[in-house]
């Protein structure tokens, strides 16, 4: 099929070079944060770079099918993504005390990540019909999405892997909330999630899961684990003070004392490296791009495209915000990744593919 | 898409977006911007250790500058609580590997529980080659414990100059926060704590240098930034002289004693020895409490420097100072006989002779060498007891000599004044006559009765007994020479001086003289001898053996006294240690020789 001129016209300039330079910046971030490894930090950026070329064929294939075609496919993909996930419970491989990867082709792919636009997409097919109607969701009507939400939401919380639950399950009421509520819906989801918290807490939090959120309110409360993480993430963001340190001069993530700075914990690497303006910057890279996938959502053909894209925006925006968070202490500590700067092949691909699907519904835009 | 439902959830969208941006702003304006400096320290502090690089003790050499005291590297055992990860891990694991008590182990780190946890804390010093082995091969399973050289202080003659030297050891709780401003001492520290070390700390310690390093989370060396090289201590000349030092100790062998011997023309102490001893390097390597309970609790005192603080009665030696005196006044003159017939009666009391049939009529001269007590019972009187206690304390005699070590006694000699001060009562005639003889309420140590010698040895001047010679800094540069400085000149009459040197010259070498057997071949040793008496009339102990001499006899370059406790007669207890230092001293020897050799090196 020949690719159609008009469609490379429609493509969103904006929302692209937008994630080029926040991707730019990340790469850039992470031959500094991983510098100090003893496998070298051209390593990790040959990888990152390889996924971010995979990302791209997965970028065109996404956008090469027209997005109510993949919606309409999605039962499936979303089913192929529950045995993906149960794959790992089963035969995954651990790394930290989790399991949360598995061996394919000889990569080693993180499912849960890919879960995150699948259940998107999935959700989406599932409501649009009644946005399109205007019709507020009932409660009855909530129920099949949250427990679509709920099956995977368990999946990769037992991995454990509680981070990438906390988005899917806020994913879901955003599109929930996005679709609209009956006020009676309002009153009952807020009811069930004021008391779910001491549920959590009496009945399915691990002990080393209160710990983060203990010494989370009290830094102090465990100096020598969560709590000196916590510490040493604000010491490396703050010592970032004005200027920051410079590139690669950052001493609190190159001496060790930040864990996972690579990956979960990467934005005190670039925080304490570029320090006050440098994450200015950086906020407002991602403010502009998930605002932008907000426009597409608004301009989009379609409820369904509408749909997608808000709920790929409530992704970025959930992730970087719960990150973000998370170093400079105004979160527990929680195994989220910084979209398209954090370490890890899954996560980028997973990324690349929504901005697949964001590229496919503004191109699609004007058509009928 | 234009609805106005979802025209409306985009103006909350933007909303939430612009509360989002807003508090991650406000919260790193106050992490970066206003708390940005508390931070930056912070990550310093992570990543920058100091480490102290201890300054080589100054060595301690004698006369001719053979080392007395110098460093050697030793290997001590260090606990940094910031990387241990598993107390008991850590704790449990060096001491098991080690055997050692556990407790221990944690009264040190108690210790130093006021410093940074990146402060290592030492556990113990001067381990021995297996261990330091054990303990490399086991590092990875006892994360937190180290191994440095370190200098140590090393004394290689041991108990020979224990009280003199003294020893350094582990800082003191208290003595830390007594010096806690200055902030040159950290828990672990050695420091001067007897002797010349302690007397001369400042000078021997010199100034620790400073090594700061970049570590990573678990506490390893990355990077050295830069590094403060250590000022080594200042190193002491003294006067002493190690070959005499040694043989006056081996002389007082298993005795209790000292010797104190000086250069009377300058008050160089040339001897300065104490039994029984005790072995400093058991200090500087980190005393075990048995030890220490050994030598604290035994009853001999070898902790205590007989030298400057044993107080005895002086006995017979004391009636050099009485003539002295007498003849200075001209209450006798070289011709005053007395007679004696074995006793005095004084008041209601007989005062006898140490001759039991008597020594007749004497003069001064054979009183010296005889040592008649009746002689001097008639001549004390007629001083008095005030004009000897002013004469003696003139002399130096009853008060510290001011000798460069700390905690030297005084000595005591009566006046009425004193005993009206003391006991608020008259003086009697009757103490006069004890204290003529050297006994009564008179006390004096060896150092003081050296001063006398050197007194007589020298024509009627001595000097304050000096120690150290000169203090050298590392580069060769002399920071401080003690030039001698006079304690006593007073003017005395014409031949005096000369009377009593030929008395004591006649004690050595005159037929019937107190100390004949300790005539030398080679140089003529003047001397007196002192027998006092210990104990009270009902405890009968052994006498109290004094000997004090110079030689030789005219132009003395010693003069010395030796006490040995309960050591029986002066003549034949304390006399052959003094003959033995000064042939020593005047044997033909081919040691200057080497001595000077020494000194080029």
């Amino acid at each position: 099929m020949r690719i159609d001129k008009r469609r490379l016209y429609h493509l969103d300039w904006y929302l692209i070079i937008n994630g080029l330079i926040i991707f730019g910046i990340g790469l850039m971030n992470l031959v500094s944060a991983t510098s100090s490894f003893s496998s070298g930090s051209y390593n990790f950026m040959i990888k990152q770079l390889i996924a971010f070329a995979l990302g791209l064929i997965l970028i065109l294939v996404v956008m090469f099918y027209d997005y109510r075609v993949i919606a309409g496919q999605s039962r499936w993909i979303y089913l192929g993504g529950i045995f993906l996930v149960i794959l790992v419970l089963i035969i995954g491989l651990a790394a930290g005390g989790a399991k949360r990867w598995i061996s394919l082709f000889g990569f080693s792919i993180q499912p849960s990540e890919f879960m995150k636009p699948i259940l998107v997409v999935f959700l989406a097919n599932m409501l649009y019909e009644k946005k399109r109607q205007n019709i507020s969701l009932s409660l009855k009507d909530v129920c099949k999405p949250l427990l679509w939400t709920i099956i995977p939401f368990i999946l990769i919380v037992k991995q454990p892997d509680l981070g990438t639950g906390i988005v899917i399950i806020l994913v879901c009421f955003a599109m929930l909330w996005y679709v609209g509520l009956k006020r009676s819906t309002y009153a009952v989801l807020f009811s069930v999630g004021a008391i779910s918290p001491f549920i959590a807490w009496h009945y399915l939090m691990k002990p080393y899961q209160k710990m983060r959120i203990l010494s989370f309110i009290n830094i102090d409360a465990d100096p020598a684990g969560f709590g000196y993480h916590a510490k040493q993430a604000i010491i490396a963001v703050g010592s970032g003070r004005f200027l920051g340190k410079g590139f690669m001069a950052g001493t609190q993530h190159k001496l060790q004392f930040i864990p996972e700075h690579h990956t979960d914990f990467i934005f005190t690497v670039f925080s304490e490296e570029w320090g006050f303006i440098g994450s200015i910057v950086l906020f407002a890279l991602f403010i502009s791009f998930i605002h932008r996938c907000l426009k597409i959502a608004m301009d989009a053909h379609d409820e369904l495209g509408s749909i997608i894209a808000f709920g790929i925006a409530s992704i970025i925006y959930v992730q970087f915000t719960i990150n973000v968070m998370m170093a400079i202490h105004l979160a527990p500590v929680v195994g989220i990744p910084l979209p398209f700067i954090s370490y890890g092949g899954s996560s980028l691909l997973s990324m690349l593919a929504s901005v697949g699907l964001l590229l496919n519904i503004s191109t699609r835009r004007y058509m009928f | 898409m234009t609805d106005e439902a979802v025209s409306g959830k985009f103006k909350w969208c933007t909303l939430i977006l612009v509360i989002t941006m807003t508090v991650l702003l406000i919260r790193l304006w106050d992490l970066q911007i206003m708390r940005g400096s508390e931070m930056r320290k912070l990550s310093e502090q992570n990543r920058i250790r100091v480490k102290k690089i201890l300054a080589p003790r100054g060595i301690i050499y004698d006369r001719t500058g053979k080392v007395l005291a110098d460093t050697r590297p030793s290997f001590n055992i260090y606990l940094t609580p910031e990387d241990i990860k598993d107390f008991s891990q850590s704790v449990d694991g060096l001491a098991r590997l080690l055997n050692w008590d556990r407790e221990d182990v944690i009264e040190k780190m108690k210790a130093a529980s006021g410093m940074p946890p990146s402060f290592p804390v030492k556990i113990k010093s001067d381990i021995p080659m297996d261990e330091v082995a054990r303990v490399e091969a086991h590092r990875v399973y006892i994360p937190g414990v180290s191994i440095q050289i370190e200098p140590k202080r090393n004394y290689p003659y041991g108990a020979s100059f224990a009280h003199v030297i003294g020893y350094v050891s582990e800082i003191s709780d208290e003595e830390l926060k007594n010096r806690k401003q200055s902030k040159e001492y950290s828990p672990g520290d050695y420091i001067g704590k007897y002797g010349l070390e302690r007397a001369y700390e400042k000078d021997l310690r010199g100034t620790d240098g400073e090594k700061r390093v970049e570590v990573d989370a678990i506490g390893r060396e990355v990077r050295t930034l830069d590094v403060i090289d250590p000022i080594p201590g200042h190193s002491l000349h003294l006067n002493i002289d190690l070959e005499l030092q040694l043989t006056a100790d081996k002389a007082l062998e298993t005795r209790k004693g000292a010797a104190a011997a000086i250069n009377p023309k300058t008050g160089g102490v040339l001897v300065l020895a104490s039994r029984p001893g005790f072995d400093p390097n058991k200090f500087a390597s980190g005393i075990t409490k048995e030890d220490w309970q050994k030598i604290a609790l035994d009853k001999s005192h070898p902790l205590q420097n007989r030298a400057i603080q044993a107080g005895y009665p002086p006995g017979s030696t004391f009636k050099i100072l009485v003539a002295l005196k007498a003849l200075d006044l001209g209450v006798i003159n070289e011709k005053t006989t007395f007679s004696c017939h074995g006793g005095f009666a004084y008041g209601n009391r007989v005062f006898k002779c140490w001759k039991k049939g008597g020594h007749g009529s004497v003069a001064v001269h054979r009183a010296i060498v005889e040592s008649c007590d009746v002689f001097f019972y008639n001549v004390g009187l007629k001083v008095g007891v005030d004009r000897i206690h002013e004469f003696a304390d003139i002399l130096g005699l009853g008060r510290v000599t001011g000798i460069d070590l700390p905690n030297e006694q005084k000595g005591l000699i009566p006046s009425t004044e004193w005993k009206k001060r003391r006991y608020n009562q008259p003086w009697y005639e009757g103490e006069t006559v004890s204290v003529s003889i050297g006994q009564g309420a008179v006390w004096l140590t060896p150092i003081q009765l050296a001063q006398l010698s050197a007194f007589v040895a020298n024509d009627g001047k001595n000097f304050k007994p000096q120690i150290v010679n000169r203090i050298v800094s590392t580069e060769g540069k002399i920071v401080k020479t003690f030039e001698p400085i006079v304690n006593a000149e007073p003017k005395l009459k014409k031949g005096v001086i000369r009377i009593v040197k030929d008395g004591m010259r006649g004690v050595v070498n005159e037929p019937g003289g107190t100390a004949g057997r300790s005539k030398l071949q080679n140089v003529a040793m003047s001397g007196k001898t002192g027998t006092a008496q210990a104990g009270s009339d009902k405890v009968k102990l052994g006498d109290h053996a004094w000997f004090i001499a110079y030689a030789p006899a005219e132009d003395a370059s010693i003069a010395m006294a030796i006490l040995v406790e309960h050591g029986g007669h002066g003549s034949s207890a304390a006399a052959p240690v003094a003959k033995d230092i000064t042939e020593t001293l005047f044997k033909v020897k081919t040691v200057i020789k080497e001595a000077n050799a020494h000194e080029n090196r």
